[in-house]
């Protein structure tokens, strides 16, 4: 892996200083204040630099960048633990990449309400098929064609 | 009609396939079982080999790389999408990774690392929405395969290294004592500047006065009162415990 890692002194002329097998990850997150349409917003780890972002998403993801900016984002001290002692959530760095070539990006949603297929033979299941049953039998007779109760033999 | 057309066509199809020697991967294929399965390094051994074998790039009629969907790859597939669980593989061990070559497992580096990258968008955005993430586990795997996957690298980059240059270590280094007359493992960096000019260099000191001595033997004391003082601390706990359970399975 790339971490701890230390690369022989540049000199003119060295081959080009290359990484392999990064270890650095990206978040892509929906962006919680409105941002423009071709601004992607992602968390990154704290080692990256603004050239890192922009090559790791050109060669690996090949999306073409126009620029990047980036801000580290402090989180709470404020939780306790059982001790009462101060515990700090980890600080990451946010980038904010936006894309060329007119491209757009809108976060999607990626958990849609879906059907729910209950097991056969569960708890849930009988019970929606009693109720589904209750229903049916408070439904007036289709046979009267909606003429009430209380008239007629 | 229709039916005839689609059995042509697939006929057809199958006549391509077998002219270039290459299985379609569809997307579904490609992504959520990425972790396992020899199907995938099937697919990279042929594309290795149908690189090497005389079919220069710009001929080549299929892409099978995923490189081309860009930023929707940060989240699964369509079909995935609003489920509670998604069938994944087991992790690569290292017996089936030691079987690859060096190129395939580069290869595979990105193909796990974009798919942590996947699972934790989905991790993140879940969280957000306070819902429940679709097969969780599926982040130990990706994390666990990539561990592998980079010892079997560095397994076969030691062994080179030893073998061309009789190096143990990647970066070579030597115990030293400092100040404080610990020994610790110096590593070696290259300097710019030779070390007896190089005044970075010589401001550490690698040597124990004589005054510092009564304050290692101070230290070597202190050190084995805290390993004396944890071995009691445990024994008595164990102790305890076996008075509080006094059956021979709370023992062991």
């Amino acid at each position: 892996m790339a971490r701890r890692l230390i690369y022989p002194l540049y000199q003119l002329g060295n081959p080009q200083l290359r990484i392999f097998r990064p270890t650095f990850s990206m978040t892509l997150v929906r962006p919680g204040k409105p941002q423009p349409q071709d601004t992607v917003q992602f968390r990154v780890s704290m080692e990256m630099t603004k050239f890192d972002v922009k090559n790791y998403l050109e060669k690996i993801y090949n999306v073409p960048v126009a620029a990047v900016r980036t801000r580290i984002q402090y989180c709470s001290n404020k939780k306790r633990n059982h001790l009462n002692q101060r515990v700090k959530r980890p600080d990451y760095k946010v980038a904010y990449v936006q894309l060329s070539q007119q491209q757009t990006f809108q976060f999607p949603d990626i958990f849609p309400e879906k059907e729910k297929q209950h097991e056969e033979g569960s708890v849930e299941a009988m019970q929606e098929k009693f109720m589904e049953d209750e229903r049916q039998r408070q439904k007036p007779d289709p046979r009267r064609g909606g003429v009430t109760e209380w008239f007629g033999l | 009609m229709a039916a005839a057309t689609a059995c042509r066509l697939a006929s057809v199809c199958r006549q391509f396939q077998s002219v270039v020697k290459i299985s379609l991967p569809n997307k579904a294929q490609y992504s959520s079982h990425v972790l396992v399965n020899n199907y995938h390094s099937c697919i990279q051994r042929q594309n290795y080999n149908l690189h090497r074998f005389s079919r220069p790039d710009h001929a080549r009629l299929l892409h099978t790389s995923a490189s081309k969907w860009g930023l929707e790859e940060f989240f699964d597939l369509p079909a995935n999408w609003g489920e509670s669980t998604v069938k994944s593989g087991s992790p690569w061990t290292a017996k089936q990774l030691r079987a690859k070559s060096n190129e395939d497992l580069h290869k595979l580096w990105y193909v796990l690392l974009k798919e942590k990258n996947m699972l934790l968008t989905i991790e993140q955005e879940a969280k957000r929405q306070c819902v429940p993430m679709p097969s969780p586990e599926r982040v130990k795997k990706v994390e666990r395969s990539m561990q592998r996957l980079d010892s079997v690298v560095k397994e076969r980059e030691s062994a080179l290294r030893l073998l061309q240059t009789g190096q143990e270590k990647g970066r070579p280094g030597e115990w030293r004592r400092n100040v404080f007359g610990k020994t610790i493992w110096y590593r070696f960096r290259e300097h710019p500047v030779p070390w007896n000019m190089n005044k970075i260099y010589k401001r550490k000191r690698f040597y124990t006065p004589s005054f510092v001595t009564p304050y290692i033997r101070l230290s070597l004391e202190k050190h084995l009162k805290s390993k004396m003082r944890r071995e009691r601390k445990e024994k008595q706990n164990q102790k305890k415990l076996s008075e509080i359970f006094p059956k021979k399975t709370a023992q062991a």
